[in-house]
């Protein structure tokens, strides 16, 4: 997609006078207010948003952006129809769900992570490296993870009631002592945790073996879609923008937020660090941040399918991506 | 018992001799391979993470104290209308059970889907005062010195003056007992929606935080905080009671709604008004659906749970999946009752039989109460596992204080007179409390049962949802998830419900059994 390239090199490079030139429908100057709420607290998974907004890539854009973190109690989905935030960074399986059973009014404009980061994460002293091994063990799931993670066990030919499945209160103590031989987390997060505790993690993906699933997808209502959409245009070119230069380096930026977005998080920096760094990779795609191609939204129906989530190619509108 | 120190030190003997072992148990790592601190290594980190504190617990503050003022300022002004108008208590006998008994875990998802911003905290907050205020104020209101009142009356005064110049008066040392049991829980309910509700402020979004590292130390930490808080905030108004009303009163967290019979009118007004009574809580659910202007999407009115549980083409699967969940956890529930209940008894005796040994166990039985469960779950599940154990002793946790505390109260209050019976006959000290000391407390008894009922529902959704992956608790917690927008509000409706029909049921059993031995219940 050249086009696309070349205006982003070209807005990467100009000021905001070039970018109000370059988008002669919006004054000069003007901005617009836009909320998007996160899917969790702060950390390294939205680090991409907090250069757009530190380094001014939203304003230049003409947003005036309001950014909401997310927590355990607050469902992406629910702030959108509410009409609190425009925009949300949701799971596909649980936007895709609710468009099919409940009617909801939601598209998916982009997806953040190509791979979904989630995982089983166990030690390397009784690993667990593939489905297969996970016969006859204790698996803590956050509940909301079961359907996929009996999906994933499907597709790989191994009966769900031959793992135990408990649930998993975010806290990786049960796995370090040996309570449950594994849990169900981002891959991107807990290995760290865990190897602090003088314990080495090993894991993998649910995505590489079968269940191809996109996380924090980015979701409107048709209702701002249609009204909203040179903003919505425009806060992905930011937010690509705010990748971009994150994972020039990717070392650079969790230190610098210590005292602002990550101030009394309660979680370290190094431990962002490791998540900075191990994001890298699931979120690449040859045609930028954000991108879905037709292959990966046909690989996140079909592995939908499979848990009874029958979704459709139009509920992904990819034609926003065109326009960056 | 010359050589033994005098009761205050005592206590603070074996408090002491209790953090000893505590601390040694914890150093050595002898509690689920080290997932339980020693006392000096929690000090130790929570200085370490002081920089961390002051923005939490400011943010804490402010959201509890918002409501702490909102729901206390709401319940005197219910707590003067009831007291004015019986017909009005009556009324709105179905929205104080309700407010008493819902369990928070189900209602702060709820707050969030409906509220922005700090509005969850606070709203969170104020249900807990809400009712233990009410009560302190209808108990104050109704106990005037009536030689008082009738001073008013006959300068020519009316109502309105009445209340001015007297009951105001009169109340005040019962509003500020009130207000001294309902400040911690404010302080716990803002913690709880700070947990869930996507802040970056609060010690709740701390604790959260911090859950992942799964360092032991850093949690009780936060735990020791929150204890503090909401014992400097019993505290604090303990101290304004004694200041205002020169002495403060033993009051404890009242279970007994006030009820009237109302004598006046007909058998029409009475089944209108128990109508009432039953329609109120439904219309306060619709009119809030309705002023927060959230669409039926996310927000159910009753009509619209009543639709997704019985004419929607999912009602099946959802009428199904509820039973399933209720299946498991109702059975858990009455045992834990009798669990919680039972292990309050026993407390309450033996503070009898040996006070020094409970003393000790006190500030420990106090940090159970103020300690987030969530952070506990890593200890619980490795020594208890996750089986019916885990569930009853969480429950057992979350429902004994109260329980306890209303019991020692009542067995305190046997008329000295009565045990001396039996001890003159000879009889043991386990005999004389068989034949006398319980039945005597029997009222508190009830009212014990009473506080513990509707927690007990508390307590096994808690331990559901954090542990065993059963019931109604995970199946609040899976539709959170899977957007089940009418599973989420089913979940709540159900529960409240449920610990309504639990309240309601004592109360009946109560009124029978009290009216059988001539006894008059408990406040």
């Amino acid at each position: 997609m050249p086009l696309s390239l070349n205006r982003r090199r070209f807005l990467g490079t100009t000021a905001a006078a070039g970018a109000a030139a370059a988008l002669p429908w919006r004054a000069a100057h003007a901005s617009t207010p836009f909320t998007m709420q996160a899917a969790w607290i702060n950390d390294a998974e939205f680090a991409g948003y907090f250069i757009g907004i530190d380094e001014g890539y939203y304003a230049e854009e003409g947003l005036d952006l309001t950014y909401l973190p997310g927590g355990p109690d607050v469902i992406p989905e629910s702030t959108i129809i509410a009409g609190r935030a425009d925009l949300a960074l949701t799971t596909p399986d649980t936007t895709i769900r609710a468009i099919v059973d409940q009617g909801a009014p939601f598209k998916i404009i982009g997806a953040q992570y190509q791979k979904n980061p989630i995982g089983v994460v166990s030690l390397a002293s009784n690993p667990i490296l593939s489905p297969a091994d996970l016969v006859g063990k204790t698996l803590a799931v956050p509940p909301v993870n079961v359907i996929s993670v009996n999906a994933m066990l499907q597709i790989n030919g191994i009966d769900p009631s031959q793992v135990n499945i408990v649930p998993y209160a975010y806290d990786p103590t049960p796995l370090i002592r040996g309570e449950i031989d594994a849990s169900l987390d981002f891959t991107t997060n807990v290995p760290y945790t865990i190897s602090q505790q003088g314990v080495e993690a090993v894991s993998f993906l649910l995505y590489d073996f079968g269940f191809t699933i996109y996380n924090d997808t980015v979701v409107v209502t048709e209702e701002v879609l249609a009204e909203k959409r040179d903003l919505l245009v425009a806060w992905l070119r930011a937010s690509r923008r705010g990748w971009n230069v994150n994972f020039e380096d990717p070392d650079l930026w969790p230190p610098r937020w210590a005292d602002t977005w990550f101030d009394g998080t309660g979680r370290t920096i190094e431990n962002e660090l490791f998540f900075n760094n191990a994001q890298m990779p699931l979120m690449q795609h040859p045609d930028g941040y954000f991108a879905m191609s037709e292959d990966d939204i046909e690989a996140n129906l079909s592995a939908l399918g499979k848990v009874g989530i029958v979704g459709s190619r139009d509920m992904f509108d990819t034609t926003l991506l065109e326009e960056i | 018992m010359a050589a033994e120190p005098i009761a205050p030190l005592r206590g603070l003997r074996n408090l002491a001799i209790l953090l000893a072992i505590w601390e040694v148990v914890g150093r050595l790592d002898l509690v689920a391979g080290g997932a339980l601190p020693g006392i000096t290594e929690i000090l130790l980190r929570l200085w370490e993470d002081r920089g961390d504190y002051p923005r939490h617990v400011w943010a804490t503050l402010a959201a509890s104290g918002a409501g702490f003022v909102i729901g206390n300022f709401v319940a005197v002004a219910a707590g003067v209308l009831f007291a004015l108008s019986p017909v009005a208590l009556r009324l709105f006998r179905g929205v104080n059970i309700a407010v008493f008994a819902l369990p928070p875990i189900a209602i702060a998802p709820i707050l969030v889907l409906t509220l922005s911003g700090m509005a969850p905290r606070i709203v969170l907050a104020a249900l807990g005062v809400y009712f233990v205020t009410m009560t302190a104020t209808v108990i104050g209101l109704s106990q005037a010195d009536s030689r008082a009142t009738d001073l008013i009356r006959a300068y020519g005064g009316n109502r309105r003056d009445e209340l001015r110049l007297v009951l105001f008066r009169g109340a005040m040392p019962s509003i500020l007992a009130g207000l001294r049991v309902a400040a911690p829980n404010a302080v716990l309910g803002a913690i709880l929606a700070e947990f869930g509700g996507g802040g970056r402020w609060g010690l709740g979004a701390y604790l959260l935080g911090s859950l992942g590292r799964g360092e032991p130390d850093r949690l009780w930490g936060i735990g020791l905080v929150a204890t503090l808080i909401a014992g400097l905030s019993y505290g604090a108004f303990a101290l304004l009671s004694r200041r205002v009303a020169g002495a403060t009163r033993a009051v404890t967290l009242n279970s007994a709604i006030p009820d009237v019979s109302v004598q006046a009118g007909g058998p029409a007004l009475r089944v209108a008004l128990a109508g009432g009574t039953i329609a109120l809580p439904f219309v306060l659910w619709w009119a809030f659906i309705r002023l927060t202007g959230v669409p039926d999407l996310i927000a159910k009115t009753p009509w619209g749970v009543v639709d997704y549980l019985f004419l929607a083409h999912t009602a099946e699967t959802a009428q199904a999946r509820l039973f399933a969940a209720l299946a498991e956890t109702l059975p858990i529930t009455v045992l834990g009752m009798f669990a919680g209940l039972g292990f309050a008894f026993a407390l309450a005796v033996s503070s009898r039989l040996a006070p020094r040994a409970i003393e000790a166990f006190m500030p420990v039985a106090l940090i159970t109460q103020t300690m987030p469960l969530v952070a506990l779950t890593p200890l619980l599940v490795l020594i208890l596992g996750r089986g019916p154990s885990l569930t009853l002793w969480v429950t057992i946790s979350v429902t004994f204080f109260p329980a306890f505390v209303t019991l020692a109260q009542g067995l305190a209050l046997v008329p000295r007179s009565a045990e001396d019976l039996p001890r003159a006959y000879g009889a043991g000290r386990w005999r004389e409390i068989g034949m006398v000391t319980i039945p005597a407390s029997l009222p508190y008894l009830f009212a014990a049962t009473r506080l513990t009922v509707p927690r007990a529902l508390l307590g096994v959704m808690i331990a559901e949802w954090l542990a065993t992956g059963r019931g109604l608790g995970n199946l609040l917690n899976q539709s959170r998830g899977y957007l089940d927008y009418g599973m989420i509000w089913t979940v709540a409706a159900v529960s409240v419900l449920l610990s309504v029909v639990f309240y309601q049921a004592v109360v009946i059993v109560e009124r029978r059994v009290l009216r059988r031995m001539g006894m008059a219940t408990a406040e």
